[in-house]
C-alpha cells in the first residue's frame, strides 16, 4: 500500500488534524477507577472523573483525543477518514505522544490520554503500533494518569490483551446497531469480528478480578472496565432497536458504558441519509436519558419502549413517559415506598432518592424537606403524596399531568414547545390553506 | 441573645463553636455569626471570637469522633462556603449530633433545616472544589516550578491541594488564590504547605519558561479542533463552565 503521509508537518499540524479525525469518538470519560501515585513517576486517577475543560459544542474535555494515524485502509462510508477520501494524513510518533501527553498532564490541561488509530496496513500492524506508545507511555515516562485505548477488531488477541494491561479503559465501536446497517455501511467490518474482542476484554476481565482478589499486587487488566459506540441516525434502525441492543450489550458484555452519536453528515454518499435539520441531537439526548434508566434506575428495555411505540416521544423524557402509561403505580406515598420504586418516580433521582431513605428514618418528609433535599418537584408532585396527602389538589389523570408537565417549560426545538409556530405569509408560496366551501 | 462573632473560617468557626457552648447561656440563647459587615441587632450581647487553635483543634476532634467522618467532612466543606448563615448551622447541626443517641445519623437529618444547609453547603464547596481539579492551569516557570494562579469563588485551596499533592508528588508546583492572597506550596517529594501570599517575592513567577509558549498554542488548538461545528452550543458550554472560571484558563485567553 501507498503510503501518503507527508513528513514535513509539524506538532501543530499533526495535531490540528489528528485531533479533528478524532473528535467524532464521543468518549471522553476518565472515571471508573481511583488510582493514587505510584511514587516514582507524574500522575493519579480518580474515580469520578475529572471534566478539564469544554468545546464549544458543550461536550467535556478530559482526555486528549487523537489518533495515531487516521490512515486507513478501510473504506466505511460514514467515517472522514475513509480510505477513498482525499484528507491531508498525518501519523504521531510514540515519542510524540508522550511529549504531548506529558506536557499537557503536567500543565493539568487533561487528564489522560485518548488513544485511537486509522487502520494501517492491518489491524495487528496497527494494534502493536498503540502497544508501543502506551507502553512508552507508561513505562519510560511514568506516566500514572487514565488511558482510554480502541481495541482494533482483528488484531491478534495477544496484542489487545497485552495492552489491556497498560490501559485503564478500552473499547471497540459497534458503530452502528445492527449488523444489517454495518455491511451496508461499514463493508470492512463484521459484527462478529467487532464482538470477538469485546468478548475478549470482559473475559479477561473477570479473570483479573479473581487474580487481584488472591494477589493484592497482580497487575491490573482495564480496571476501568470497557465502552463502545454507536451512531445514530445514519441507518433507518428505531429507538427500540438501539436501546434493545444497548441493553444486551450491558447485561452479556459487562459493559461500563454504551455511547451514542448523533451521525454528523461528513462525507457525501448516496447511502447516508440527509440531515436537513444538523444532527439528531434531541433524538440522541432521549437516548441518554433512557441508558441512565437501564442502567441505575433499574428500568428495563422493554418497558420504555415496544414494538408498538418503537420511539421515543419527542415531548417527554421517557421516564415521565413512562410514569404516564403506568398512573396505576402512582400516587407513591414518600415515607413507606421501597428505594426502586421511589426511583420511578419522574423528579426523583438516585441522589435524592437515597437521602429520602436515610432521612425517614429519623421522622416524617413534608415537601419542603423534598425540595431541600433536590426533588425537582415541579416534575414529582403529581405522582407522590406526603403524609397521604398531595401537595395542591390533583387529578391522577393522564391528559391533566401531562398538560401540566408540558407548560413547565424544557427546552425543545422550535415549533415542538407549544411556541409561536405561524409565519409570514408570502403570496408566491403555497402554504396548503385550502378555501373554505363556498368562498 | 448572645451573639459570637468568629473569623471567617473553620478555625473561626470552630472556635466560635466551643466558645458558645462554653458560655453555658443556653443553646438557644446564643448565635454564631461570620460576617463582620452584617448589621448589628438590638437587645443583642455582641461577643468577639478570638480564634484558638486548641479549641478549634478539640472541636475538630469531637465531630469526627461523635458525628463521623461525613460530618467531619461536611463541616470542613460548608465552612470553605460564604454562606452567611453557615457558622450557625454548623453549630445547631453539633449539638443536634450531640444530643442524639448515634451522632452519626445526624447527617441524614435533612428535616432539619439547618442540617440540610450544613449538607447543600457541602456539595457546593466539594462542586466549587471538584471543578478546579481540572480547571486549575499550571504554567512552567523558568526553574522548571508549576506556577497557577485562581479566583475560586470559596476558599477551596485546602480542600484541593492534596488531590495534585499526590498527583504530582515529584514535582515543585505552587497553587495561587488570588482572591484570598493564599498560597498552597509543595516542594518535590514533601507535603504541601499553606502560606501567605504576602510574604513572597512574586516576581520571580513571571519567567515563564521557554517551551511554554508552545505548549499554550497547541493546546489552544486542541481545544478548537476537537468541538464539532454542526454541534455548536455556546449556552451548554457555558451553562458547565461558566465565565467566571475562563479568567485563568489557557484556552479563553487571547494573545
Amino acid at each position: 500500500m501507498q503510503v501518503r503521509i507527508s513528513e514535513q508537518l509539524s506538532l501543530m499540524e499533526k495535531l490540528n488534524i489528528l485531533s479533528d479525525a478524532a473528535k467524532y469518538d464521543v468518549a471522553c470519560t476518565s472515571s471508573g477507577i481511583n488510582r493514587g501515585n505510584t511514587g516514582k513517576g507524574v500522575g493519579n486517577c480518580v474515580e469520578a472523573g475529572i471534566c478539564h475543560s469544554f468545546s464549544a459544542d458543550g461536550r467535556c474535555i478530559s482526555l486528549l483525543k487523537i489518533l495515531l494515524t487516521n490512515e486507513c485502509i478501510y473504506n466505511c462510508r460514514y467515517c472522514l477518514n475513509r480510505s477513498s477520501n482525499d484528507v491531508p494524513r498525518a501519523a504521531f510518533t510514540p515519542q510524540e505522544i508522550c511529549d504531548l501527553v506529558m506536557g499537557f498532564y503536567r500543565r493539568n490541561y487533561i487528564e489522560g490520554l485518548f488513544l485511537s488509530s486509522g487502520i494501517v496496513k492491518s489491524p495487528s500492524y496497527t494494534m502493536e503500533l498503540l502497544y508501543a506508545t502506551l507502553f512508552k507511555l507508561r513505562h519510560e515516562c511514568g506516566f500514572g494518569g487514565y488511558i482510554h485505548v480502541k481495541a482494533i477488531p482483528g488484531a491478534d488477541p495477544r496484542l489487545i490483551e497485552r495492552t489491556g494491561y497498560l490501559a485503564d479503559r478500552m473499547s471497540v465501536n459497534l458503530e452502528l446497531p445492527t449488523a444489517e446497517g454495518l455491511r451496508r455501511l461499514a463493508p470492512n467490518k463484521s459484527r462478529t469480528r467487532i464482538l470477538t474482542p469485546m468478548r475478549q476484554v470482559q473475559n479477561r476481565m473477570q479473570e483479573n478480578q479473581n487474580e487481584v482478589a488472591l494477589y493484592r499486587n497482580a497487575p491490573r487488566f482495564v480496571p476501568a472496565g470497557q465502552s463502545t459506540q454507536m451512531i445514530i441516525g445514519a441507518t433507518p434502525e428505531n429507538d427500540f432497536q438501539i436501546v434493545s441492543v444497548a441493553e444486551s450489550l450491558y447485561q452479556r458484555f459487562a459493559l461500563k458504558r454504551v455511547f451514542y452519536s448523533a451521525f454528523v453528515r461528513v462525507n457525501e454518499d448516496s447511502l447516508l441519509p440527509a440531515l436537513p435539520g444538523g444532527p439528531p441531537l434531541l433524538r440522541e439526548h432521549r437516548l441518554y436519558q433512557a441508558d441512565w434508566l437501564l442502567r441505575y434506575y433499574g428500568f428495563q428495555a422493554s418497558e420504555l419502549l415496544s414494538e408498538e411505540r418503537p420511539n421515543f416521544n419527542v415531548l417527554l423524557d421517557p421516564k415521565c413517559d413512562w410514569a404516564l402509561r403506568h398512573l396505576e403505580n402512582f400516587p407513591v406515598e414518600i415515607n413507606r415506598a421501597d428505594y426502586g420504586t421511589l426511583l420511578r418516580v419522574p423528579g426523583i433521582g438516585v441522589r435524592s432518592a437515597q437521602r429520602i431513605v436515610k432521612a425517614r428514618r429519623l421522622g416524617n418528609l413534608d415537601f419542603p424537606d423534598l425540595k431541600r433535599m433536590g426533588v425537582v418537584l415541579k416534575r414529582a408532585l403529581y405522582f407522590i403524596t406526603c403524609r397521604g396527602r398531595t401537595m395542591y389538589p390533583i387529578r391522577i389523570e393522564e391528559d391533566y399531568i401531562t398538560r401540566n408537565l408540558l407548560s413547565v417549560k424544557e427546552r425543545l426545538p422550535l415549533g415542538l414547545d407549544g411556541q409561536v409556530t405561524y409565519r409570514q405569509l408570502s403570496l408566491f408560496d403555497d402554504m396548503n390553506v385550502s378555501l373554505p366551501p363556498g368562498a | 441573645m448572645t451573639i459570637f462573632w468568629c473569623e471567617d473560617s473553620l478555625d473561626g468557626i470552630l472556635t466560635g463553636i466551643y466558645d458558645a457552648w462554653d458560655s453555658r447561656l443556653g443553646h438557644s440563647n446564643v448565635r454564631l455569626k461570620t460576617d463582620a459587615q452584617d448589621t448589628l441587632e438590638l437587645f443583642c450581647e455582641n461577643r468577639q471570637v478570638e480564634t484558638d487553635m486548641g479549641k478549634a483543634e478539640k472541636v475538630l476532634r469531637t465531630i469526627r469522633e461523635r458525628l463521623g467522618e461525613e460530618a467531619f467532612e461536611a463541616v470542613c466543606y460548608a465552612a470553605a462556603c460564604t454562606d452567611s448563615g453557615r457558622a450557625d448551622a454548623i453549630y445547631r447541626m453539633v449539638v443536634l449530633g450531640l444530643h442524639m443517641k448515634d451522632g452519626r445519623q445526624v447527617v441524614n437529618c435533612l428535616q432539619n433545616p439547618d442540617v440540610s444547609l450544613v449538607m447543600r453547603l457541602r456539595i457546593k464547596a466539594w462542586h466549587e472544589a471538584h471543578r478546579f481539579l481540572g480547571f486549575v492551569r499550571f504554567e512552567e516557570l523558568e526553574n522548571g516550578v508549576l506556577y497557577s494562579a485562581i479566583e475560586p469563588a470559596y476558599a477551596v485551596l485546602p480542600l484541593m491541594a492534596p488531590h495534585f499533592a499526590d498527583r504530582f508528588r515529584q514535582e515543585n508546583w505552587v497553587i495561587h488564590d488570588k482572591r484570598r492572597g493564599l498560597l498552597a506550596v509543595h516542594p518535590k517529594g514533601s507535603c504541601w504547605v499553606l502560606a501567605d501570599a504576602g510574604e513572597l517575592h512574586l516576581s520571580s513567577l513571571t519567567r515563564r519558561s521557554p517551551r511554554e509558549e508552545e505548549f499554550k498554542e497547541l493546546w489552544k488548538s486542541f481545544c478548537k479542533s476537537i468541538a464539532i461545528g454542526e454541534r455548536t452550543n455556546p449556552r451548554c458550554q457555558q451553562g458547565l463552565l461558566p465565565l467566571r472560571f475562563r479568567g485563568c484558563m489557557t484556552e479563553f485567553q487571547e494573545i
